[in-house]
């Protein structure tokens, strides 16, 4: 009760502080020659010319720092809340946007252009407090070449990966040790609402393989990669990656398709760390990665969508990375306050 | 003092910080989950580390007191699993047993046994190697049989040195979390897999705090059963300093050498080969392709930074590293050799091990991370969190050498009007350099292969060989795999060549001394 009190104090001052500024006008622009330190997650890439273009226009020098993945990231911003080690910090998703706001880790700001975001996109900001800067979606993928070899036809929905046609042939992540793997075990949630643990009754029956890694599930198990099981959770963007990251001569089209029902979309957001130092600046750099240049680096910097509107895609993506017309989403809150029930049930059916 | 204001500061002071937000908000808590992890833990610990012993002893053995072409080539390569990330440990004996054995407690007990060979290995030779070799050839010219002999004659000697790498292994084991993760299933789960999901998944400080203190409680018995089986085992051994290593004789011995080394070669290099096919072949058949990416990996819009740097970054945290663990630990050791509470020191010195290494990690970001102590951007941070891993390793190998020196030396040589340093550097100094040289050496490799804490700490436009090595391995496509697999060829190379160089610099020290 009463830190909720003191939450909406630091919420009016913040906002207020913020209206000062927007009336000071051409001041919030020329922050001068300031580092901002970028709070990030282990996969985070943007190309250093970006970097060096908002040194000068802003003269913002933007210091990088990881901190393991986006868990790690946030579980340390969360117990460092208040007194930061960095001015802004990106890659906080979905699953994690309501615990990190609840802990009160964001100073009050979106992004003065959160209007040229895809509308869908607009809607969670944690009560005003991050800005979304890219989504990708987590899919089964496939292995095309092993089902013509086998003669048999490509699924369409998970519903048919229960079926005695696909035994033994789907890898999945252990929800509780890997990103993707927890996104599909979303997904699922999402999708088959209460019954979703029949769900994976009957995946469990009819053979699936858990992997405790992204890294041993398609890399090993995955018959696209050498192993034996032609399904595997993995994302959306994997198709192109499979070509950008191939050897030279590039293939002219990837072996590999996406499985567009029951998957899982995540947003990562970026916000402004409460407790910095430099909150104009720290706010020009949350702006400066949902503008237009560093947006359209965003795709193939890190295989995911750029969440601006009408940015310019790689033909590498508009070829070959998936469209999910129906993404499964879950309100961050609802995560929040029922993820370790999900995982234990997962957990039981699952005899892990 | 030294190595009390060093732990103090780098240990102690990250893991109050993340302890004391920790507990802030603190309720009721269910534990009974956490005790039963703790005891399958326990027992995989104890499999794993009965196999460690049962396969390290004898090659131990036969790397001690024998002296064959190949040996420096068998020492070094035994070491080089404990400096692989355990992804690719993993990933490396996914590819050589396919789909033959399913994931779960026999493929982890067989990893943890792969990795702490080294630990038994360099531990229990470092002592084995100074044992006098004459009570053997006495006891066997008296008629005993080559086991009895072992039993009678070395075991009780080697018995310091067996039960602190036992203890050793048993806490990694026990603690372990890459190869549980990657190669386990819910029967391996370990208390450090609850302590990450709680921490970074769903952010329940109060829950991770408890567990981690859970497994510290467990680790310190370990370590204190380890620490007295080792402290009663003192007077009975004896030492020689001046031999040259016998080479085999007989035909059994050779037999026995052979089989003995062939097998550890074999043990250690069957995983490996698939690495370096790895980075040797794509879909087409054999290619250099992947090696000569290695300089310019930028190549495309990705940037992981060139590999050679990473390269570069790793042999620098691995000297700064070597360094400070180095001294840290001998002067520890040193103190719970001289000090009147030895055993005490000891185990204090040696919990490192058993703290969660997520709760570490989050602590030092919080520590060391922002205002005051900011050592973000030195080239400090890493290795400083790279010895509180190693140090305890250091002791473990300086410990049991300095304990079978002959003490009555430093007496005599008070006794005669030295200074109590200078009395102590008499007495102990000519096995010390060989010994902290290698046990150094040992801190450099556990630097190099090091890849959580690094993860953590390294800065993103500096990454080191084992986060590049995961960085890669997180995407898809055939020349991430490839470049990893060539980085991983690199680390076993480069260890291979850092432990074959030490090793030798001891042994000329050990010549002249």
């Amino acid at each position: 009760m009463f830190s909720s009190v003191i939450k909406k104090i630091a919420v009016l001052g913040a906002s207020s502080s913020l209206a000062l500024l927007a009336a000071c006008g051409s001041s919030q622009e020329q922050a001068g020659p300031v580092t901002v330190t970028l709070l990030t997650h282990d996969s985070f890439v943007v190309s250093e010319a970006l970097v060096a273009q908002l040194k000068k226009e802003t003269g913002i020098t933007l210091k990088i720092t990881t901190a393991g993945d986006a868990g790690a990231m946030v579980a340390g911003a969360v117990l460092a809340a208040g007194s930061p080690s960095a001015d802004v910090m990106f890659g906080v998703d979905n699953t994690l946007l309501a615990k990190a706001a609840n802990a009160d880790v964001f100073s009050a700001y979106t992004s003065k252009n959160l209007d040229s975001v895809i509308p869908a996109l607009q809607t969670d900001t944690g009560n005003g407090v991050v800005t979304p800067i890219d989504y990708g979606d987590v899919c089964v993928n496939i292995d095309d070449a092993w089902f013509v070899q086998h003669h048999v036809p490509i699924p369409t929905t998970i519903e048919q990966l229960t079926s005695p046609m696909y035994k033994d042939l789907l890898v999945v992540e252990d929800p509780a040790t890997s990103s993707p793997g927890l996104a599909f075990m979303l997904a699922t949630k999402a999708k088959f609402g209460d019954k979703w643990t029949n769900y994976w009754k009957k995946l469990e029956a009819n053979g699936v393989q858990i992997s405790g890694s992204w890294t041993d599930a398609y890399e090993s198990a995955f018959s696209a990669s050498g192993g034996t099981r032609p399904l595997v959770v993995s994302y959306a963007t994997s198709p192109p990656a499979e070509i950008v990251y191939a050897q030279n001569p590039k293939p002219t089209k990837p072996s590999t398709s996406v499985l567009t029902d029951g998957c899982y979309r995540q947003i990562e957001f970026a916000g402004v760390l409460r407790g910095t130092q430099n909150e104009v600046a720290a706010q020009q750099v949350v702006d400066w990665l949902l503008s237009a240049p560093v947006q359209a680096d965003v795709p193939l910097s890190m295989f995911v969508f750029p969440a601006r509107v009408n940015t310019p895609l790689p033909t590498v993506f508009t070829n070959f990375a998936a469209t999910v017309e129906h993404p499964e989403q879950l309100s961050a809150t609802d995560v929040d306050a029922n993820l370790r029930t999900w995982l234990n049930q997962w957990g039981q059916v699952m005899g892990r | 003092m030294l190595p009390a204001l060093f732990l103090s500061i780098s240990l102690g002071y990250p893991l109050v910080s993340v302890l004391q937000r920790s507990f802030a908000d603190i309720q009721s808590i269910d534990l009974s989950p956490q005790l039963g992890i703790a005891a399958s833990a326990a027992l995989q610990a104890f499999i794993s580390m009965t196999g460690a012993l049962l396969i390290g002893i004898p090659i131990a053995g036969v790397l001690a007191t024998y002296r064959f072409r190949g040996r420096a080539f068998v020492q070094a390569i035994v070491t080089v699993p404990f400096v692989l990330p355990t992804v690719v440990i993993a990933l490396a004996f996914r590819e050589l047993l396919g789909t033959t054995l399913n994931s779960g407690l026999v493929l982890v007990v067989i990893a943890h046994i792969y990795i702490n060979l080294a630990v038994v290995v360099r531990i229990v030779g470092a002592t084995w190697q100074q044992l006098d070799q004459r009570m053997v050839i006495a006891a066997r010219s008296l008629g005993a049989s080559s086991i009895r002999a072992f039993i009678t004659v070395t075991l009780p000697q080697l018995k310091a040195a067996v039960s602190s790498a036992a203890s050793i292994v048993f806490v990694f084991c026990f603690t372990s979390l890459g190869v549980v993760l990657v190669l386990g299933n819910s029967s391996t789960r370990t208390l450090e897999t609850q302590i990450l999901r709680e921490t970074s998944l769903l952010l329940d400080f109060p829950t991770a705090a408890i567990t981690a203190v859970l497994q510290l409680i467990v680790v310190t018995i370990a370590l204190v059963l380890g620490a007295r089986a080792s402290m009663n085992s003192t007077s009975k051994i004896r030492t020689m300093r001046f031999s040259r290593l016998p080479r085999p004789h007989g035909l059994r011995t050779h037999i026995y050498v052979i089989t003995v080394a062939l097998t550890a070669i074999i043990l250690v290099t069957l995983p490996l080969i698939s690495l370096v096919s790895g980075s040797l072949r794509d879909t087409n058949g054999w290619t250099l392709e992947w090696w000569q990416s290695l300089t310019d990996l930028e190549a495309g819009t990705t940037r992981l930074g060139s590999p050679i740097m990473a390269i570069a970054t790793s042999l620098k945290y691995a000297f700064f590293t070597g360094v400070i663990a180095g001294v840290i630990g001998v002067l520890a050791a040193m103190s719970v050799l001289s000090h009147r509470l030895g055993r005490a020191v000891l185990i204090i010195a040696l919990a490192p091990l058993g703290i969660s290494a997520a709760t570490l990690g989050l602590g030092f970001m919080l520590s060391f991370g922002r205002a005051p102590f900011d050592l973000r951007g030195t080239d400090l941070l890493v290795p400083l969190a790279h010895s509180i891993v190693a140090v305890p390793l250091v002791i473990a190998v300086v410990l049991p050498t300095l304990r079978a020196s002959d003490r009555r030396v430093a007496i005599v040589a008070s006794a005669l009007g030295a200074r109590p340093s200078r009395a102590f550097f008499t007495a102990y100094g000519p096995v010390l350099r060989v010994v902290a040289i290698a046990a150094a050496g040992l801190a450099a490799c556990v630097s190099l292969g090091e890849f959580g804490a690094a993860s953590f700490l390294a800065r993103s436009s500096s990454p080191t060989v084992p986060v590049q090595i995961v960085k890669l391995l997180q995407r898809p496509g055939e020349q991430s795999f490839g470049v990893a697999c060539a980085l991983s060829v690199i680390l076993v190379i480069g260890t291979l060549a850092l432990v074959a160089s030490i090793d030798s610099l001891g042994a000329k020290r050990w010549k002249r001394s």
